[in-house]
């Protein structure tokens, strides 16, 4: 994936991002878009952009929400490491292993932040939460969604619509 | 997404390249981390306070369209409970002009009392209404970003507060943005006091989106529902606003009550704040802040 496509990737996570978060609904839709962006370029498999990408995602991530900055970095490079073998090494598809992939991946990233939290800022270790699960499930479903659509063959099915119009 | 040649595929998919970068920009964060956690003060890393200001047009862009969107999606959604909706205000309206007629007799009688209770608490000077751009819940990490900076008088340690109780407070200032830690934050923390019978305590939050009150004694009389509001015992949160009422109480150590206390504010549904004046310790003593905080 082209530089300029990671980059527009990182920038539309991060307006998807406060265009949910200055709505009243956004605790029905906590979906992780910097998670989703980095997992993006990981399926590219390319080991180097994926971790990049996380690290960038991650820096920008913690620049708006985090008390020390450094902690979502740390934990997307490694999830784009990891989803990057995952995609290369594992016969890997469909919605539903993306989904659960994506819930695996935010479930372990909210793990990393935690216990980095606990380390060096000497936060209470706080884990698996009800919010952390419902994100990880929101970030997994739009993860499967996206995947879905973006297998779809749009074409013949605007072409078959199209036909059926026609006769 | 995939690349397209066999040869960029074969390059691309090499993870000892990746690994090794992996490991470099995982040295590198832990060495950022490191210096921060070290080096941090109360406003939070120039880093941060860079990044926050470059992203406050976007945020400032994009939270005015999620509103509007938000106040479209409400909108239609009110259209279909409008009817019952006019009724239950207009008995409401009934109520509370029966109400203002009784309170009216009572003002003159209490006029006095209330003088006096007011002279004996510090009011907090509400600055304005900030809208909240951003909420952030993650590993008992609980923050919001506000759409007011330096430019607009906020400086680190300022209280945010709704009408219903105290929310929390600015911890990195940017100059149209600022990120502010919730009380509900692990590592948050405001001297308390049990409004009926006086006793001081610390609120904490817990990171699951409840409060603790600690330092209670075992020989206290607290019971459910007591109101707790601001000690103003810490530098940083004015006295007397409140922060919830108790919702359990129960024989923790030997010494201290376990005391947990739903919130007054409706956390999930913030949408405005209210900024607060800065206490005068804050405002002399950057560093303040940071006692509440750890």
């Amino acid at each position: 994936m082209k530089v300029s496509r990671i980059a527009l990737l990182i920038a539309a996570a991060a307006v998807l991002e406060f265009l949910v978060g200055r709505s009243p609904y956004r605790a029905f839709v906590p979906v992780d878009w910097f998670l989703l962006a980095t997992a993006t370029v990981a399926r590219g498999g390319d080991f180097v952009r994926a971790v990049l990408t996380g690290a960038a995602a991650g820096t920008l991530e913690d620049a708006l929400s985090q008390p020390l900055i450094g902690l979502n970095a740390f934990a997307k490079a490694a999830i784009g490491y990891a989803l990057t073998i995952v995609s290369v090494r594992v016969v890997f598809g469909g919605a539903l292993a993306v989904g659960a992939a994506l819930f695996v991946a935010s479930m372990a990233n909210e793990a990393i932040v935690a216990l980095l939290a606990a380390l060096l800022a000497q936060s209470p270790v706080v884990i698996f939460t009800r919010d952390a699960v419902w994100r990880a499930a929101a970030t997994g479903i739009a993860g499967g969604a996206l995947e879905s659509a973006w297998n779809f063959p749009w074409r013949d099915w605007w072409q078959r619509r199209r036909l059926r119009r026609l006769r | 997404m995939r690349p397209r040649s066999a040869h960029v595929e074969i390059a691309a998919a090499n993870p000892r390249r990746g690994g090794v970068v992996l490991i470099t920009v995982l040295i590198a964060c832990v060495l950022i981390l490191s210096a921060q956690a070290r080096a941090r003060g109360a406003r939070g890393t120039v880093l941060q306070s860079w990044i926050l200001s470059l992203s406050a047009p976007v945020a400032a862009a994009v939270g005015s369209v999620s509103h509007g969107a938000s106040d479209a999606l409400g909108s239609t959604l009110a259209l279909f409970s409008a009817r019952e909706e006019n009724e239950r205000l207009r008995r409401e309206l009934d109520a509370r002009e029966r109400e203002l007629f009784r309170l009216r007799a009572e003002a003159l009688e209490g006029a006095e009392d209330r003088r006096l209770l007011g002279a004996g608490s510090a009011l907090p000077g509400v600055l304005g209404s900030v809208p909240i751009l951003l909420v952030e819940r993650r590993a008992g990490s609980h923050s919001v970003l506000i759409g007011a900076g330096s430019a607009d008088g906020v400086v680190p340690g300022s209280p945010l507060a709704v009408p219903a109780g105290l929310v929390g407070r600015v911890v990195t200032v940017g100059r149209g943005v600022s990120r502010a830690q919730l009380l509900l934050d692990a590592s948050a923390a405001a001297g308390a006091r049990i409004a009926r019978t006086g006793e001081l305590g610390v609120v904490r939050g817990d990171g699951h989106g409840a409060l603790m009150l600690n330092n209670i004694a075992t020989t206290s009389s607290v019971a459910r529902g007591d109101l707790i509001e601001s000690a103003g015992i810490d530098g940083i949160y004015p006295r007397g606003v409140p922060i919830g009422r108790v919702a359990a109480v129960s024989r923790g150590s030997k010494l201290f009550l376990e005391i947990r206390v739903a919130p007054s504010a409706e956390f999930s549904r913030l949408t405005d704040v209210l900024l607060l004046a800065p206490s005068a310790a804050a405002k002399e003593s950057p560093e303040a802040g940071r006692s509440s905080a750890r």
